[in-house]
Protein backbone atom coordinates (compact mmCIF):
# COMPACT_ATOMS: atom_id res chain seq x y z
CA UNK A 1 0.00 0.00 0.00
CA UNK A 2 1.47 3.33 -1.01
CA UNK A 3 0.93 6.56 0.89
CA UNK A 4 -1.02 9.61 -0.26
CA UNK A 5 0.07 13.18 0.31
CA UNK A 6 -2.37 13.41 3.23
CA UNK A 7 -0.64 10.51 4.98
CA UNK A 8 2.70 12.34 4.99
CA UNK A 9 3.96 15.43 6.75
CA UNK A 10 1.65 18.35 5.85
CA UNK A 11 2.88 20.61 3.01
CA UNK A 12 1.61 24.18 2.91
CA UNK A 13 1.62 26.99 0.38
CA UNK A 14 3.21 29.79 2.36
CA UNK A 15 3.83 32.43 -0.29
CA UNK A 16 2.61 33.42 -3.76
CA UNK A 17 3.89 35.87 -6.34
CA UNK A 18 3.27 36.85 -9.96
CA UNK A 19 4.58 38.81 -12.84
CA UNK A 20 1.57 39.84 -14.92
CA UNK A 21 0.80 37.54 -17.85
CA UNK A 22 1.15 39.72 -20.95
CA UNK A 23 1.72 39.78 -24.69
CA UNK A 24 5.29 39.10 -25.75
CA UNK A 25 7.64 41.98 -25.00
CA UNK A 26 11.33 42.80 -24.77
CA UNK A 27 11.31 41.99 -21.03
CA UNK A 28 13.92 39.28 -20.33
CA UNK A 29 12.63 36.08 -18.76
CA UNK A 30 15.00 36.74 -15.85
CA UNK A 31 13.09 39.89 -14.96
CA UNK A 32 9.72 38.15 -15.29
CA UNK A 33 10.79 35.30 -13.02
CA UNK A 34 12.63 37.33 -10.39
CA UNK A 35 9.60 39.59 -10.01
CA UNK A 36 7.41 36.60 -9.19
CA UNK A 37 9.96 34.94 -6.88
CA UNK A 38 10.66 38.14 -4.91
CA UNK A 39 6.90 38.70 -4.57
CA UNK A 40 6.40 35.14 -3.28
CA UNK A 41 9.24 35.49 -0.76
CA UNK A 42 7.84 38.81 0.44
CA UNK A 43 4.34 37.33 0.67
CA UNK A 44 5.69 34.45 2.78
CA UNK A 45 7.93 36.81 4.80
CA UNK A 46 10.82 34.43 4.12
CA UNK A 47 14.40 35.28 3.15
CA UNK A 48 15.82 33.69 -0.01
CA UNK A 49 18.46 31.97 2.12
CA UNK A 50 15.71 29.91 3.77
CA UNK A 51 14.80 28.23 0.46
CA UNK A 52 16.41 24.79 0.30
CA UNK A 53 15.32 23.53 -3.11
CA UNK A 54 13.85 24.96 -6.33
CA UNK A 55 11.66 23.64 -9.14
CA UNK A 56 11.66 25.67 -12.37
CA UNK A 57 8.74 25.04 -14.73
CA UNK A 58 9.03 25.99 -18.38
CA UNK A 59 7.98 24.57 -21.71
CA UNK A 60 9.22 27.10 -24.25
CA UNK A 61 12.45 28.60 -22.88
CA UNK A 62 15.70 26.93 -23.98
CA UNK A 63 17.67 24.47 -21.83
CA UNK A 64 18.65 25.29 -18.23
CA UNK A 65 17.22 28.76 -17.56
CA UNK A 66 16.95 28.20 -13.79
CA UNK A 67 20.31 29.05 -12.29
CA UNK A 68 20.86 31.85 -14.79
CA UNK A 69 17.86 33.53 -13.18
CA UNK A 70 17.98 32.41 -9.55
CA UNK A 71 21.67 33.35 -9.08
CA UNK A 72 20.54 36.99 -8.96
CA UNK A 73 18.89 36.24 -5.62
CA UNK A 74 22.24 35.00 -4.32
CA UNK A 75 23.86 31.76 -5.47
CA UNK A 76 23.14 29.69 -2.38
CA UNK A 77 23.93 26.38 -4.07
CA UNK A 78 20.41 24.99 -3.68
CA UNK A 79 19.37 22.13 -5.99
CA UNK A 80 17.41 23.25 -9.06
CA UNK A 81 15.22 20.94 -11.13
CA UNK A 82 13.72 22.04 -14.46
CA UNK A 83 10.30 20.61 -15.23
CA UNK A 84 8.86 20.45 -18.76
CA UNK A 85 5.43 18.89 -19.01
CA UNK A 86 3.76 21.03 -21.70
CA UNK A 87 0.86 23.06 -20.30
CA UNK A 88 1.09 21.11 -17.06
CA UNK A 89 4.76 22.00 -16.43
CA UNK A 90 3.95 24.26 -13.49
CA UNK A 91 1.49 21.77 -11.99
CA UNK A 92 4.04 18.95 -12.23
CA UNK A 93 6.72 21.13 -10.64
CA UNK A 94 4.34 21.99 -7.80
CA UNK A 95 3.53 18.31 -7.23
CA UNK A 96 7.21 17.42 -6.87
CA UNK A 97 7.86 20.32 -4.52
CA UNK A 98 4.98 19.10 -2.33
CA UNK A 99 6.38 15.58 -2.39
CA UNK A 100 9.82 16.82 -1.32
CA UNK A 101 8.40 18.76 1.62
CA UNK A 102 5.91 16.03 2.59
CA UNK A 103 8.68 13.41 2.52
CA UNK A 104 10.73 15.51 4.91
CA UNK A 105 13.60 16.02 2.48
CA UNK A 106 13.27 19.81 2.62
CA UNK A 107 11.31 22.33 4.70
CA UNK A 108 11.05 25.28 2.33
CA UNK A 109 10.89 24.85 -1.45
CA UNK A 110 10.39 27.30 -4.30
CA UNK A 111 8.27 26.54 -7.36
CA UNK A 112 8.57 29.09 -10.15
CA UNK A 113 7.13 28.99 -13.65
CA UNK A 114 8.51 31.31 -16.31
CA UNK A 115 8.10 31.29 -20.09
CA UNK A 116 8.24 33.45 -23.18
CA UNK A 117 6.70 32.45 -26.52
CA UNK A 118 9.31 30.79 -28.72
CA UNK A 119 9.10 28.36 -31.65
CA UNK A 120 8.95 24.78 -30.43
CA UNK A 121 8.01 21.49 -32.03
CA UNK A 122 6.35 18.44 -30.54
CA UNK A 123 8.57 15.43 -29.96
CA UNK A 124 5.76 13.17 -31.19
CA UNK A 125 6.44 14.48 -34.70
CA UNK A 126 9.89 12.86 -34.49
CA UNK A 127 8.47 9.35 -33.98
CA UNK A 128 8.20 8.88 -37.76
CA UNK A 129 4.63 7.68 -37.50
CA UNK A 130 2.68 9.10 -40.42
CA UNK A 131 -0.47 11.19 -40.16
CA UNK A 132 -3.20 12.09 -42.58
CA UNK A 133 -3.22 15.85 -42.04
CA UNK A 134 -1.78 16.83 -38.65
CA UNK A 135 -0.57 20.10 -40.16
CA UNK A 136 -4.24 21.12 -40.34
CA UNK A 137 -4.76 20.67 -36.59
CA UNK A 138 -3.79 23.43 -34.18
CA UNK A 139 -4.97 23.11 -30.55
CA UNK A 140 -7.99 25.29 -31.35
CA UNK A 141 -8.92 22.92 -34.18
CA UNK A 142 -8.88 19.95 -31.82
CA UNK A 143 -11.10 21.76 -29.34
CA UNK A 144 -13.40 23.12 -32.08
CA UNK A 145 -14.15 19.49 -32.93
CA UNK A 146 -14.82 18.77 -29.26
CA UNK A 147 -17.15 21.78 -29.09
CA UNK A 148 -19.06 20.48 -32.10
CA UNK A 149 -19.29 17.05 -30.50
CA UNK A 150 -20.42 18.56 -27.16
CA UNK A 151 -23.12 20.55 -28.95
CA UNK A 152 -24.32 17.43 -30.78
CA UNK A 153 -24.33 15.40 -27.57
CA UNK A 154 -26.05 17.91 -25.29
CA UNK A 155 -27.95 20.28 -27.56
CA UNK A 156 -25.82 23.24 -26.44
CA UNK A 157 -25.46 26.11 -28.91
CA UNK A 158 -22.38 28.10 -29.89
CA UNK A 159 -23.81 30.97 -27.84
CA UNK A 160 -24.22 28.74 -24.78
CA UNK A 161 -20.60 27.59 -24.85
CA UNK A 162 -19.37 31.17 -25.38
CA UNK A 163 -20.93 32.13 -22.01
CA UNK A 164 -17.84 30.61 -20.40
CA UNK A 165 -15.81 33.40 -22.01
CA UNK A 166 -18.23 36.08 -20.76
CA UNK A 167 -17.77 34.83 -17.18
CA UNK A 168 -14.02 34.38 -17.38
CA UNK A 169 -13.34 37.75 -19.02
CA UNK A 170 -15.48 39.34 -16.29
CA UNK A 171 -13.37 37.60 -13.64
CA UNK A 172 -10.12 38.51 -15.39
CA UNK A 173 -11.13 42.17 -15.55
CA UNK A 174 -10.66 42.22 -11.76
CA UNK A 175 -7.24 40.53 -11.80
CA UNK A 176 -4.24 42.82 -12.04
CA UNK A 177 -2.08 39.91 -13.24
CA UNK A 178 -4.38 38.86 -16.09
CA UNK A 179 -3.35 39.31 -19.72
CA UNK A 180 -6.92 40.34 -20.70
CA UNK A 181 -8.50 42.70 -18.16
CA UNK A 182 -11.67 43.77 -19.91
CA UNK A 183 -15.32 42.83 -19.43
CA UNK A 184 -16.71 41.43 -22.70
CA UNK A 185 -20.33 41.02 -23.74
CA UNK A 186 -21.59 37.89 -25.46
CA UNK A 187 -22.03 39.91 -28.66
CA UNK A 188 -18.43 41.15 -28.49
CA UNK A 189 -17.18 37.62 -27.97
CA UNK A 190 -19.25 36.08 -30.75
CA UNK A 191 -18.45 38.99 -33.09
CA UNK A 192 -14.69 38.63 -32.76
CA UNK A 193 -12.29 37.15 -35.26
CA UNK A 194 -13.43 33.68 -36.37
CA UNK A 195 -10.91 30.96 -35.55
CA UNK A 196 -12.45 27.52 -36.07
CA UNK A 197 -15.94 26.09 -35.69
CA UNK A 198 -17.85 28.31 -33.27
CA UNK A 199 -14.67 29.70 -31.70
CA UNK A 200 -13.77 33.34 -31.97
CA UNK A 201 -10.54 34.80 -30.64
CA UNK A 202 -11.96 35.77 -27.22
CA UNK A 203 -12.98 32.17 -26.60
CA UNK A 204 -9.36 31.04 -26.94
CA UNK A 205 -6.53 31.55 -24.48
CA UNK A 206 -3.85 34.07 -25.33
CA UNK A 207 -0.39 32.49 -25.10
CA UNK A 208 1.95 35.21 -23.88
CA UNK A 209 4.71 35.59 -21.32
CA UNK A 210 4.76 35.92 -17.54
CA UNK A 211 5.77 34.25 -14.32
CA UNK A 212 4.25 32.79 -11.17
CA UNK A 213 5.91 31.51 -8.02
CA UNK A 214 4.82 29.75 -4.84
CA UNK A 215 6.66 28.75 -1.70
CA UNK A 216 5.86 25.26 -0.39
CA UNK A 217 6.80 24.74 3.25
CA UNK A 218 6.45 22.50 6.26
CA UNK A 219 5.19 23.79 9.58
CA UNK A 220 8.63 23.08 11.07
CA UNK A 221 10.32 25.17 8.40
CA UNK A 222 7.97 28.09 8.93
CA UNK A 223 8.33 27.96 12.73
CA UNK A 224 12.13 27.85 12.39
CA UNK A 225 11.85 31.16 10.51
CA UNK A 226 9.62 32.62 13.22
CA UNK A 227 6.41 32.14 11.20
CA UNK A 228 3.16 30.31 11.81
CA UNK A 229 0.36 28.86 9.72
CA UNK A 230 -1.84 31.99 9.84
CA UNK A 231 -1.87 32.51 6.08
CA UNK A 232 -0.74 29.02 5.05
CA UNK A 233 -2.94 26.81 2.88
CA UNK A 234 -2.53 23.05 3.08
CA UNK A 235 -2.05 20.91 -0.01
CA UNK A 236 -4.25 17.95 0.88
CA UNK A 237 -3.88 15.88 -2.29
CA UNK A 238 -1.94 15.66 -5.51
CA UNK A 239 -2.71 13.42 -8.47
CA UNK A 240 -0.94 13.01 -11.80
CA UNK A 241 -1.97 10.76 -14.69
CA UNK A 242 -1.37 10.29 -18.39
CA UNK A 243 -3.72 9.33 -21.19
CA UNK A 244 -4.81 5.70 -21.59
CA UNK A 245 -6.73 4.14 -24.46
CA UNK A 246 -10.33 5.22 -23.99
CA UNK A 247 -13.49 3.93 -25.65
CA UNK A 248 -14.30 7.48 -26.75
CA UNK A 249 -10.86 8.38 -28.06
CA UNK A 250 -11.78 11.94 -29.06
CA UNK A 251 -12.66 12.91 -25.47
CA UNK A 252 -9.36 11.86 -23.94
CA UNK A 253 -8.90 15.22 -22.17
CA UNK A 254 -12.20 14.81 -20.34
CA UNK A 255 -11.67 11.11 -19.62
CA UNK A 256 -8.19 11.83 -18.27
CA UNK A 257 -9.56 14.69 -16.20
CA UNK A 258 -12.29 12.46 -14.77
CA UNK A 259 -9.91 9.81 -13.51
CA UNK A 260 -7.25 12.25 -12.25
CA UNK A 261 -9.77 14.43 -10.41
CA UNK A 262 -11.37 11.32 -8.89
CA UNK A 263 -8.02 10.30 -7.41
CA UNK A 264 -7.32 13.78 -6.04
CA UNK A 265 -10.78 14.05 -4.47
CA UNK A 266 -10.58 10.53 -3.02
CA UNK A 267 -7.15 11.21 -1.51
CA UNK A 268 -8.44 14.49 -0.07
CA UNK A 269 -11.39 12.53 1.40
CA UNK A 270 -13.93 14.91 -0.10
CA UNK A 271 -16.32 15.01 -3.06
CA UNK A 272 -16.65 17.65 -5.76
CA UNK A 273 -19.59 19.07 -3.81
CA UNK A 274 -17.11 20.33 -1.20
CA UNK A 275 -15.24 22.51 -3.70
CA UNK A 276 -15.64 26.27 -3.30
CA UNK A 277 -13.15 27.39 -5.99
CA UNK A 278 -11.77 25.61 -9.05
CA UNK A 279 -9.10 26.72 -11.47
CA UNK A 280 -9.08 24.53 -14.56
CA UNK A 281 -7.52 24.28 -18.01
CA UNK A 282 -10.02 26.48 -19.88
CA UNK A 283 -7.74 27.20 -22.84
CA UNK A 284 -10.90 27.01 -24.96
CA UNK A 285 -14.45 27.61 -23.73
CA UNK A 286 -15.67 24.09 -24.35
CA UNK A 287 -13.00 22.74 -22.02
CA UNK A 288 -14.61 24.35 -18.98
CA UNK A 289 -18.00 22.75 -19.59
CA UNK A 290 -16.38 19.40 -20.35
CA UNK A 291 -14.17 19.49 -17.25
CA UNK A 292 -16.71 20.66 -14.66
CA UNK A 293 -18.79 17.67 -15.73
CA UNK A 294 -15.78 15.33 -15.79
CA UNK A 295 -14.64 16.27 -12.30
CA UNK A 296 -18.14 15.83 -10.90
CA UNK A 297 -19.15 19.42 -10.18
CA UNK A 298 -22.30 18.52 -12.10
CA UNK A 299 -23.71 15.70 -14.18
CA UNK A 300 -23.20 15.09 -17.89
CA UNK A 301 -24.88 17.79 -19.95
CA UNK A 302 -25.67 19.94 -16.88
CA UNK A 303 -22.83 22.47 -17.20
CA UNK A 304 -24.59 24.93 -19.51
CA UNK A 305 -27.83 25.26 -17.48
CA UNK A 306 -25.74 25.75 -14.32
CA UNK A 307 -23.48 28.25 -16.06
CA UNK A 308 -26.58 30.23 -17.06
CA UNK A 309 -27.87 30.13 -13.47
CA UNK A 310 -24.57 31.56 -12.22
CA UNK A 311 -23.53 28.44 -10.31
CA UNK A 312 -19.92 28.85 -11.50
CA UNK A 313 -19.75 32.61 -10.97
CA UNK A 314 -17.90 34.19 -8.09
CA UNK A 315 -20.60 34.02 -5.41
CA UNK A 316 -22.16 30.93 -7.00
CA UNK A 317 -21.99 27.45 -5.57
CA UNK A 318 -18.41 26.98 -6.87
CA UNK A 319 -16.40 29.78 -8.47
CA UNK A 320 -14.76 28.36 -11.59
CA UNK A 321 -11.81 30.25 -13.08
CA UNK A 322 -12.16 33.15 -10.64
CA UNK A 323 -8.73 34.34 -11.79
CA UNK A 324 -10.10 34.73 -15.31
CA UNK A 325 -8.76 31.30 -16.18
CA UNK A 326 -6.59 30.64 -19.17
CA UNK A 327 -9.08 32.46 -21.40
CA UNK A 328 -8.65 35.80 -19.65
CA UNK A 329 -5.69 35.54 -17.29
CA UNK A 330 -3.69 33.90 -20.07
CA UNK A 331 -1.58 30.84 -20.60
CA UNK A 332 2.17 31.52 -20.70
CA UNK A 333 2.58 27.70 -20.38
CA UNK A 334 5.30 27.19 -17.74
CA UNK A 335 3.76 29.57 -15.17
CA UNK A 336 0.11 28.63 -15.68
CA UNK A 337 -0.17 25.69 -13.28
CA UNK A 338 1.81 27.59 -10.62
CA UNK A 339 -0.44 30.61 -11.08
CA UNK A 340 -3.51 28.45 -10.48
CA UNK A 341 -2.08 27.45 -7.09
CA UNK A 342 -1.45 31.13 -6.37
CA UNK A 343 -5.06 32.00 -7.15
CA UNK A 344 -6.49 29.14 -5.07
CA UNK A 345 -4.23 30.15 -2.16
CA UNK A 346 -5.35 33.76 -2.42
CA UNK A 347 -9.00 32.67 -2.43
CA UNK A 348 -8.62 30.31 0.56
CA UNK A 349 -6.85 33.01 2.53
CA UNK A 350 -9.77 35.35 1.83
CA UNK A 351 -7.43 37.83 0.14
CA UNK A 352 -8.88 37.86 -3.40
CA UNK A 353 -10.58 41.26 -3.05
CA UNK A 354 -13.28 41.84 -5.67
CA UNK A 355 -12.80 38.29 -6.94
CA UNK A 356 -13.26 36.68 -3.53
CA UNK A 357 -15.50 33.61 -3.38
CA UNK A 358 -17.33 34.07 -0.06
CA UNK A 359 -16.37 31.53 2.59
CA UNK A 360 -13.95 29.66 0.35
CA UNK A 361 -12.35 26.79 2.28
CA UNK A 362 -11.53 24.13 -0.32
CA UNK A 363 -10.10 24.62 -3.80
CA UNK A 364 -8.99 22.48 -6.71
CA UNK A 365 -6.45 23.21 -9.45
CA UNK A 366 -6.51 21.20 -12.70
CA UNK A 367 -4.27 21.21 -15.74
CA UNK A 368 -3.96 19.07 -18.81
CA UNK A 369 -0.94 19.17 -21.08
CA UNK A 370 -0.11 17.93 -24.52
CA UNK A 371 0.65 14.24 -24.40
CA UNK A 372 -1.81 14.08 -22.77
CA UNK A 373 -0.95 14.46 -19.11
CA UNK A 374 -3.16 15.71 -16.28
CA UNK A 375 -2.54 17.05 -12.76
CA UNK A 376 -5.04 17.85 -10.04
CA UNK A 377 -4.34 19.36 -6.62
CA UNK A 378 -6.74 19.98 -3.76
CA UNK A 379 -5.93 22.71 -1.25
CA UNK A 380 -7.66 23.57 2.02
CA UNK A 381 -7.56 26.29 4.61
CA UNK A 382 -6.33 24.67 7.85
CA UNK B 1 -2.79 7.55 -62.06
CA UNK B 2 -0.79 10.16 -60.17
CA UNK B 3 1.41 9.10 -57.26
CA UNK B 4 -0.05 9.09 -53.78
CA UNK B 5 1.09 11.88 -51.42
CA UNK B 6 1.25 9.51 -48.43
CA UNK B 7 1.41 5.92 -49.74
CA UNK B 8 2.24 4.48 -46.32
CA UNK B 9 -1.14 5.65 -44.99
CA UNK B 10 -3.67 4.68 -47.69
CA UNK B 11 -4.05 2.86 -51.02
CA UNK B 12 -6.39 3.39 -53.98
CA UNK B 13 -7.91 -0.07 -53.64
CA UNK B 14 -10.68 -0.64 -51.14
CA UNK B 15 -11.42 -3.59 -48.89
CA UNK B 16 -13.99 -6.34 -49.50
CA UNK B 17 -16.37 -4.44 -47.18
CA UNK B 18 -15.92 -1.11 -49.00
CA UNK B 19 -14.43 -1.94 -52.40
CA UNK B 20 -15.01 1.45 -54.02
CA UNK B 21 -13.34 3.56 -51.33
CA UNK B 22 -9.58 3.80 -50.75
CA UNK B 23 -8.48 1.77 -47.73
CA UNK B 24 -6.50 3.15 -44.79
CA UNK B 25 -3.37 1.21 -43.87
CA UNK B 26 -3.71 0.38 -40.20
CA UNK B 27 -2.67 -2.46 -37.99
CA UNK B 28 -3.95 -5.01 -35.53
CA UNK B 29 -2.26 -6.29 -32.39
CA UNK B 30 -2.20 -9.93 -31.35
CA UNK B 31 -4.70 -8.95 -28.65
CA UNK B 32 -7.15 -7.67 -31.27
CA UNK B 33 -6.66 -3.92 -30.85
CA UNK B 34 -7.10 -2.23 -34.24
CA UNK B 35 -5.21 1.00 -34.80
CA UNK B 36 -4.25 3.58 -37.42
CA UNK B 37 -1.73 4.30 -38.77
CA UNK B 38 0.42 1.19 -38.83
CA UNK B 39 3.46 1.36 -36.54
CA UNK B 40 5.80 -1.27 -35.16
CA UNK B 41 6.95 0.29 -31.86
CA UNK B 42 4.33 -1.50 -29.77
CA UNK B 43 0.60 -1.64 -29.08
CA UNK B 44 -0.78 1.37 -27.19
CA UNK B 45 -3.32 -0.80 -25.42
CA UNK B 46 -1.20 -3.79 -24.29
CA UNK B 47 2.44 -3.14 -25.24
CA UNK B 48 2.66 -6.13 -27.56
CA UNK B 49 5.11 -5.87 -30.47
CA UNK B 50 3.19 -8.56 -32.35
CA UNK B 51 1.59 -6.05 -34.71
CA UNK B 52 0.35 -6.93 -38.19
CA UNK B 53 -0.80 -4.73 -41.09
CA UNK B 54 -4.56 -4.47 -41.57
CA UNK B 55 -6.31 -2.59 -44.36
CA UNK B 56 -9.18 -0.59 -42.88
CA UNK B 57 -12.34 0.11 -44.83
CA UNK B 58 -12.61 3.74 -45.93
CA UNK B 59 -16.07 4.23 -44.49
CA UNK B 60 -17.32 5.39 -41.12
CA UNK B 61 -19.44 7.83 -39.15
CA UNK B 62 -18.80 11.53 -38.64
CA UNK B 63 -18.32 12.36 -34.95
CA UNK B 64 -17.63 16.09 -35.32
CA UNK B 65 -16.53 18.68 -37.85
CA UNK B 66 -15.29 22.26 -37.85
CA UNK B 67 -14.68 24.88 -40.48
CA UNK B 68 -11.20 26.33 -39.87
CA UNK B 69 -11.04 30.07 -40.58
CA UNK B 70 -7.54 30.84 -39.34
CA UNK B 71 -4.46 28.74 -39.93
CA UNK B 72 -0.83 29.63 -39.28
CA UNK B 73 0.79 26.94 -41.42
CA UNK B 74 2.03 28.13 -44.80
CA UNK B 75 1.33 24.80 -46.49
CA UNK B 76 -2.44 25.09 -46.19
CA UNK B 77 -4.70 28.02 -46.81
CA UNK B 78 -7.84 28.60 -44.69
CA UNK B 79 -10.74 28.17 -44.83
CA UNK B 80 -10.94 24.41 -44.88
CA UNK B 81 -12.96 21.78 -43.04
CA UNK B 82 -11.72 19.10 -40.66
CA UNK B 83 -13.55 16.25 -39.06
CA UNK B 84 -13.22 13.27 -36.79
CA UNK B 85 -14.56 10.03 -38.21
CA UNK B 86 -15.06 6.72 -36.46
CA UNK B 87 -14.18 4.08 -39.00
CA UNK B 88 -16.42 1.04 -39.24
CA UNK B 89 -13.30 -0.95 -38.37
CA UNK B 90 -12.92 0.89 -35.04
CA UNK B 91 -10.20 3.57 -35.04
CA UNK B 92 -11.08 7.26 -35.00
CA UNK B 93 -9.22 9.40 -37.53
CA UNK B 94 -9.02 13.19 -37.75
CA UNK B 95 -8.41 14.66 -41.15
CA UNK B 96 -9.61 16.97 -43.91
CA UNK B 97 -13.13 16.81 -45.27
CA UNK B 98 -13.74 17.64 -48.89
CA UNK B 99 -15.02 21.20 -49.18
CA UNK B 100 -18.76 21.24 -49.09
CA UNK B 101 -21.60 23.74 -49.06
CA UNK B 102 -23.98 22.29 -46.49
CA UNK B 103 -23.28 22.01 -42.75
CA UNK B 104 -22.27 18.52 -41.73
CA UNK B 105 -24.25 16.68 -39.10
CA UNK B 106 -22.71 14.31 -36.56
CA UNK B 107 -23.65 10.78 -37.49
CA UNK B 108 -23.38 11.35 -41.24
CA UNK B 109 -21.97 8.33 -43.07
CA UNK B 110 -18.58 9.28 -44.53
CA UNK B 111 -16.30 7.66 -47.08
CA UNK B 112 -12.78 8.16 -48.38
CA UNK B 113 -11.90 9.60 -51.75
CA UNK B 114 -8.66 10.64 -53.44
CA UNK B 115 -8.25 14.22 -54.61
CA UNK B 116 -5.55 15.83 -56.72
CA UNK B 117 -3.18 18.10 -54.75
CA UNK B 118 0.34 19.44 -55.21
CA UNK B 119 3.21 18.06 -53.15
CA UNK B 120 5.92 20.25 -51.54
CA UNK B 121 7.71 20.50 -54.89
CA UNK B 122 4.53 21.40 -56.78
CA UNK B 123 4.08 18.04 -58.48
CA UNK B 124 0.53 16.75 -58.91
CA UNK B 125 -0.33 13.81 -56.68
CA UNK B 126 -3.32 12.29 -54.89
CA UNK B 127 -4.22 12.77 -51.24
CA UNK B 128 -6.97 11.29 -49.08
CA UNK B 129 -10.09 13.13 -48.01
CA UNK B 130 -13.40 12.13 -46.46
CA UNK B 131 -16.77 13.23 -47.79
CA UNK B 132 -20.37 12.28 -47.07
CA UNK B 133 -20.92 8.79 -48.46
CA UNK B 134 -23.98 10.06 -50.28
CA UNK B 135 -21.77 12.44 -52.30
CA UNK B 136 -19.06 9.87 -52.96
CA UNK B 137 -18.31 9.17 -56.57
Amino acid sequence: MTATLKDLRPAYVAGIGFHRYQFISETPYVELGLTAVRAALADAALPWEAVESAYFAKALLPMAPGRAMLRHLGATGLPIVHVENASASGSAAFRHACMEVAAGLADIVLVVGVDKPMPVSRAESLARIGNLADDAFAPFTHFALLADAYASRTGASVEDIALVAVKNHRNGSMNQFAQHQKVRSLDEILGGKKIAGGFTSLQCTPVGEGAAAVIVASEEGLRRCGLGLDRAVRVVSSAGRSQRVYDDATRYDAMLTEETAAIALRDAQITAAHLDVVELHDAFTVEEVEYVEAMGLCGDGEAIPLLKEGAFDIGGRCAVSASGGLISMGHPIGPTGVGQIGEITRQLRGEAGARQQPGARTGLAHMVGVGAVCYVHVLQRP
Amino acid sequence: MDDLLKPTLYRPEGTPDAPTHPALLGGVCAGGHVFFPLQHYGCERCGSVDLKPKALSGVGRLLASARVHLHAGKSREAPFTVGSIQLDDGPIVRTLILDHDAALQAGTRMATTLVRVADAEGRACLDLRFEPEANAR
